[in-house]
């Protein structure tokens, strides 16, 4: 194996910045190896869009450092971000010229491409039919697919994806998500992807990485999220008869939620509670979301 | 190569926003504005008044490449100043206020580069702006008085007063002086793109480039600063004036004064660098 592919594609040191006298990352470390794609995950201003802005040059670390492929982003900016593609979660093109004069304006800055693979490319993100038309008349999902075009070109080994898929319709999440897991798959595709959806970055990534007011709290395999309770949310009455059943089976009660081993199954609790003359209206799971995990985090002081 | 490749892109930017021709048109109709004035009966009597009262045959110097001189020095001073300051107070930071920086800077591309650029294309832009105004001007003020004619440039406050009898020499100095009247507005042009690169809304930028010349402007008139004024940034921009003083072309009042705008637009571009280079930009 040669050096360059044990190499991290991506790194970032001890990353350490304060704006406004407020720390936003406080000594954050992370890799991601080639052809990996790591989540970076964790609320507004957990750390991750400063992450992404250290790594590509644009915000300045007040300690650490960030490298692409080896290349120190703070020592040779320019040769570090010649093999990354960025997408941001509103990309700014210029609404007034078409679709082709913002990637033609966009490339030109790295240089220029051929056309014939520009409009590959465009071909590629399915905007054939619309490129010639002014970027002001898109929809969110169209801007979205020609930010992927121009992050496509001109051939980055790395992308750095900043909550691309917010304001999507499901079918456009599904989408992207299929796009990048293909790029992936084609070519290899090292790729570091922002977002505050647990869900989505289960789905999409190797590894994840999660940011908690500026601090790494977790670093892991994605499988190691996975949930080993389930949690149900449930509509039952009267209260004293679903606390006795839910008492008798050993499960937790979360306010409106119950808890349950995975291995449980929930039709035990409807026939007890319904065997006992009680009702039950609703029994439904309930999804974990980012707040249950940073609850369970600090309860478990982290994994 | 690869660098005129991305000027091109940075002008097809400024010259792709319908705001750029918006602004032709109304120098257009305001140069008409000014011509059909100049030929108002009063306002061309007393400019005839003038010329006879100097020696001159009216006839013969109340003529196109007169009322262009005045149409050019009277338009670009006004609305020409105005508008340079709004086309460069936007260049920079209209585009970190529309986040196209942050994918432009996304880019394996300097910084300084990204500026020099912009500062590159408002300048062209700029000085191809006046040069139109001067062309326009002069077509539209022969269809109103005809090609003939000598030609008369007059400033009390440069202390000017030029006959040119010839259409040739007359015009020869007009081209110059349209091309230093250009290089004059750079330096509003360098003004607002300093401000632009500052971290502040475009509409700010261009108020504060507008505000800092015109207190320039102000200033110059008090009688405490008036010994000093050929030292103010808007008396050396009026200099271009002196492109028509004759019989010899004055080359080192010119280089002086030139040289010295040069040197500020160069100096607001390196400060404008500088702190643009030490931002951050974030979403």
């Amino acid at each position: 194996m040669k050096e360059s592919d044990e190499r991290p594609m991506i790194e970032a040191k001890n990353l350490r910045k304060r704006f406004a006298g407020k720390e936003a990352l406080k000594g954050v470390s992370f890799e991601v190896k080639r052809g990996e794609i790591l989540g970076l995950l964790g609320h507004n201003g957990a750390g991750k869009s400063t992450s992404l802005g250290i790594l590509l040059g644009m915000v300045a670390p007040d300690s650490g450092e960030a490298a692409i492929d080896g290349l120190s982003v703070q020592a040779s900016r320019s040769a570090a971000l010649a093999k990354v593609g960025a997408i941001f979660e509103s990309p700014g093109f210029y609404d007034y010229l078409s679709g082709w004069d913002n990637l033609k304006i966009l490339t030109n800055y790295s240089g220029g491409v051929d056309e014939a693979l520009l409009a590959d490319v465009v071909e590629r993100v399915e905007m054939t039919s619309r490129i010639r038309s002014r970027v002001g008349t898109y929809s969110h999902g169209m801007r979205q697919r020609l930010a992927l075009a121009q992050a496509l070109l001109p051939g980055p080994e790395v992308l750095l994806l900043d909550e691309p898929t917010d304001g999507l319709d499901p079918e456009g999440i599904k989408w992207f998500r299929d796009f990048i897991l293909d790029l992936r798959a084609e070519r290899g595709m090292t790729v570091l992807f922002n977002s505050h959806l647990l869900a989505e970055v289960e789905q999409m990534c190797d590894r994840v990485v999660i940011l908690q007011q500026g601090e790494k709290v977790f670093e892991g395999r994605t499988g190691d999220l996975e949930d080993d309770h389930l949690k149900l949310k449930i509509d039952a009455g009267p209260p004293e008869l679903v606390d006795k059943v839910l008492a008798e089976q050993g499960w937790l009660r979360q306010g409106e939620r119950i808890v349950l081993p995975k291995e449980a199954d929930a039709a035990d609790f409807t026939s007890s509670v319904i065997q006992r003359g009680g009702w039950v209206r609703e029994v439904s799971p309930v999804k974990r979301s980012l707040e249950d995990l940073y609850l369970e985090m600090s309860k478990g002081g982290g994994r | 190569m690869i660098f005129l490749k991305q000027f091109g892109s940075e002008l097809r930017k400024l010259f792709g926003r319908r705001r750029t021709y918006v602004g032709y048109g109304v120098f257009l109709v305001f140069e008409l504005i000014l011509l059909i004035t100049f030929q108002l009966q009063g306002v061309k009597e007393r400019q005839m008044e003038f010329m006879e009262q100097n020696g001159l045959a009216a006839d013969e110097y109340f003529s196109s490449l007169t009322v262009t001189f005045m149409v050019m020095a009277f338009s670009l001073f006004l609305l020409g100043s105005i508008y340079f300051a709004l086309v460069s107070g936007d260049i920079v930071a209209k585009e970190v206020e529309d986040g196209n920086m942050r994918m432009v800077l996304a880019r394996p591309v300097s910084r300084f580069r990204v500026l020099l650029l912009k500062f590159l294309a408002v300048c062209l832009y700029t000085i191809t702006f006046v040069i139109f105004v001067g062309i326009t001007g002069y077509a539209m003020a022969v269809v109103a008085l005809g090609a003939d004619g000598g030609m008369l440039a007059f400033s009390p406050k440069m202390k000017l007063f030029a006959v040119y009898p010839e259409w040739g020499p007359a015009m020869l100095r007009l081209a110059v002086a349209a091309l230093l009247i250009g290089v004059s507005m750079c330096t509003i042009s360098a003004v607002g793109f300093f401000f632009s690169c500052l971290k502040m809304k475009p509409a700010t930028a261009t108020i504060m480039a507008l505000s800092v010349l015109f207190l320039d402007m102000v200033l110059q008139e008090f009688p405490i600063f008036k010994p000093y004024e050929a030292n103010f940034v808007t008396y050396k921009m009026s200099t271009w004036l002196y492109a028509f003083e004759a019989p010899h072309f004055p080359w080192a009042k010119l280089a002086d004064n030139f040289s010295f705008l040069i040197g500020l637009d160069l100096t607001l571009f390196a400060i404008g660098c500088v702190v643009f280079q030490l931002r951050d930009f974030k979403t």
